[in-house]
């Protein structure tokens, strides 16, 4: 009876310091520092994206006889999706009750998003403007749905997550104007934590799609991927001087986006890892023209990682006074 | 203080959801045969697919409010789609070329563009998914769409023949040889124009 109350009570401890673990991983203390890096990141992103959209922003999100194929289209398939998603026919509808032409309306909004982008960078009204970039963002990603490509995913998520972390941060002009009170840090640290489980299974989930492709061991898939339009910027005349690297890039490519997840938490590998990742990124842009891909992807893993490294240490330190307190009260108990 | 559970809860739900969203696409990529892993492991794969599609409520009805609250919140999120660019494989592109036809007998080659490079790339997005098998319903109605966008530019053209293809391009191997890309048709469209309305035979 005394041995199976005191195995109820190792497990129960045991689930308990589970728990705790688990809680103190969810909510370290941060400054805000990441999410100063976020915010002019993604401000950027936003400002790029609809001023590298802007001569075609009409074309693309027009109405069906006046665009490449009509908003229409991305929007039924959306709406097949969820009537309840976002979209820029619910923009044009509005417009349209109040007497105001389509055209107007997907140029206020194409206005107001890049306005958003650069309230962003500045910090200023730094939430209303994060979710009216989310907003419109999203409205134009689905309503282009078709046309829409992993960068628009990222952006939305990038945006998602900026808009519901604890803004504004210190570095910008809200702070300056108002001084409100400094946000509670392990709140801070939860949309952090947020962040960079996510990078994780997006890297992690990449890495093994690759590792199961036969292409990227042999550097053919890293061949084809920078020959073929639009992403051939490098002359193939270039490339196949260095044919005999293509097959380690693709295997390193591989073994870095699948390990990400482990060593990217390790203190002595993690500045290795993440100059790597964000190497490799700027390299995709570079080499192969996704300038957006890679800016998101880039301040993604800067706020993510890259802000501060007291991650680790907060986190494992923590644990481990966790360990010795759980320790102590057990033996106390026997 | 702030609700840690209610954060702790929705961080659950959330990456629940976004392991969901990977794992269907990479179990379909395995119950396709795109993957390196032996054919034996396909039937597992499709069956996996289906356990993680039911996650995220796509075993029900299409007007089941469950399956819309989650897409809702998935698109929201950014997370409908898994990360699995560029894998198992690059695939080859895909072109479409439109023949233009005038009266005079004339014939143009022309291809629908936009004016950025940048907007470029999602032209290209587009054809990579009219190649997909999920988008033949709708193949013929985007290709019109595409043709219109160009006859706008052409009013002069009385017919347009759009044929769609795959491109393979040559390996490093077959490159140093001088071997070119190879274009393979798919499917192909006419329309004849008349009066602003493209017509699709």
């Amino acid at each position: 009876m005394a041995k199976g109350n005191e195995l109820s009570d190792k497990s129960e401890t045991g689930s308990l310091f589970a728990l705790r673990s688990f809680l103190d991983f969810l909510f370290p203390s941060e400054n805000d520092r990441w999410l100063s890096v976020l915010r002019i990141g993604l401000g950027l992103q936003t400002v790029v994206y609809a001023l590298f959209l802007r001569s075609d922003w009409h074309y693309l999100f027009a109405s069906t006889g006046k665009g490449l194929i009509g908003r229409e289209v991305g929007e039924a398939i959306t709406t097949f999706d969820s009537p309840l998603i976002p979209k820029l026919g619910w923009l044009i509808a509005l417009g349209r009750s109040v007497n105001i032409s389509e055209e107007a309306v997907l140029s206020v909004a194409w206005a107001c998003l890049l306005s958003a982008g650069c309230f962003l960078l500045l910090g200023l009204f730094c939430r209303p403007a994060a979710i009216i970039a989310w907003f419109l963002h999203l409205c134009a990603a689905e309503s282009g749905g078709l046309l829409a490509y992993g960068a628009d995913n990222f952006m939305t998520t990038a945006l998602f997550y900026l808009m519901l972390s604890p803004l504004p941060d210190s570095y910008s002009f809200d702070q300056w104007v108002a001084k409100t009170k400094p946000r509670n840090p392990q709140l801070l640290g939860f949309w952090r934590r947020v962040l960079q489980v996510h990078l994780c299974f997006v890297y992690f989930i990449g890495g093994l799609a690759k590792c199961l492709g036969n292409g990227w061991w042999d550097g053919s898939n890293l061949w084809r991927s920078l020959i073929r339009p639009p992403f051939n910027l490098v002359p193939p005349e270039i490339l196949v001087r260095f044919k005999y690297t293509l097959p380690a890039l693709g295997i390193s490519i591989c073994l870095l986006e699948v390990s990400y997840p482990i060593f990217i938490w390790m203190k002595k590998t993690r500045r290795v890892w993440l100059i790597s990742i964000l190497a490799m990124h700027a390299a995709i842009g570079l080499l192969i023209g996704l300038y957006l891909f890679a800016l998101v992807m880039i301040v993604l893993n800067l706020a993510a990682f890259g802000a501060n490294s007291r991650i680790e240490s907060g986190f494992l330190s923590r644990r481990k006074r966790t360990g010795a307190f759980v320790q102590i009260s057990s033996r106390a108990d026997t | 203080m702030f609700p840690k559970r209610i954060y702790a809860a929705w961080f659950g739900i959330h990456f629940v959801l976004i392991t969901a969203v990977c794992f269907a696409g990479l179990f379909s990529l395995i119950a396709e045969g795109a993957t390196i892993l032996p054919s034996a492991l396909q039937p597992y794969a499709r069956k996996a697919e289906v356990a993680a599609a039911w996650v995220l409520g796509k075993q029900t009805t299409a007007s089941s409010p469950v399956r819309r609250g989650i897409a809702t919140y998935l698109h929201a999120a950014g997370i409908q789609a898994g990360y699995t660019f560029f894998a198992p494989n690059v695939p080859g592109y895909d072109r479409l070329t439109l023949e233009l036809f005038y009266d005079d007998g004339r014939v143009e080659r022309e291809s629908p563009r936009l004016r950025s490079k940048a907007a470029g790339l999602r032209l290209d997005s587009l054809l990579d998914r009219l190649a997909e098998q999920s988008y033949e319903p709708i193949r013929e109605a985007i290709v019109k769409r595409l043709a219109f966008s160009v006859w706008r530019e052409y009013p002069d053209v009385k017919k347009i023949h759009a044929v769609f293809g795959s491109v393979t391009p040559p390996d490093i191997a077959e490159f140093e040889r001088g071997k070119p890309e190879t274009f393979q048709p798919i499917f192909s469209f006419d329309f004849s124009l008349r009066e602003g309305h493209g017509e699709g035979q």
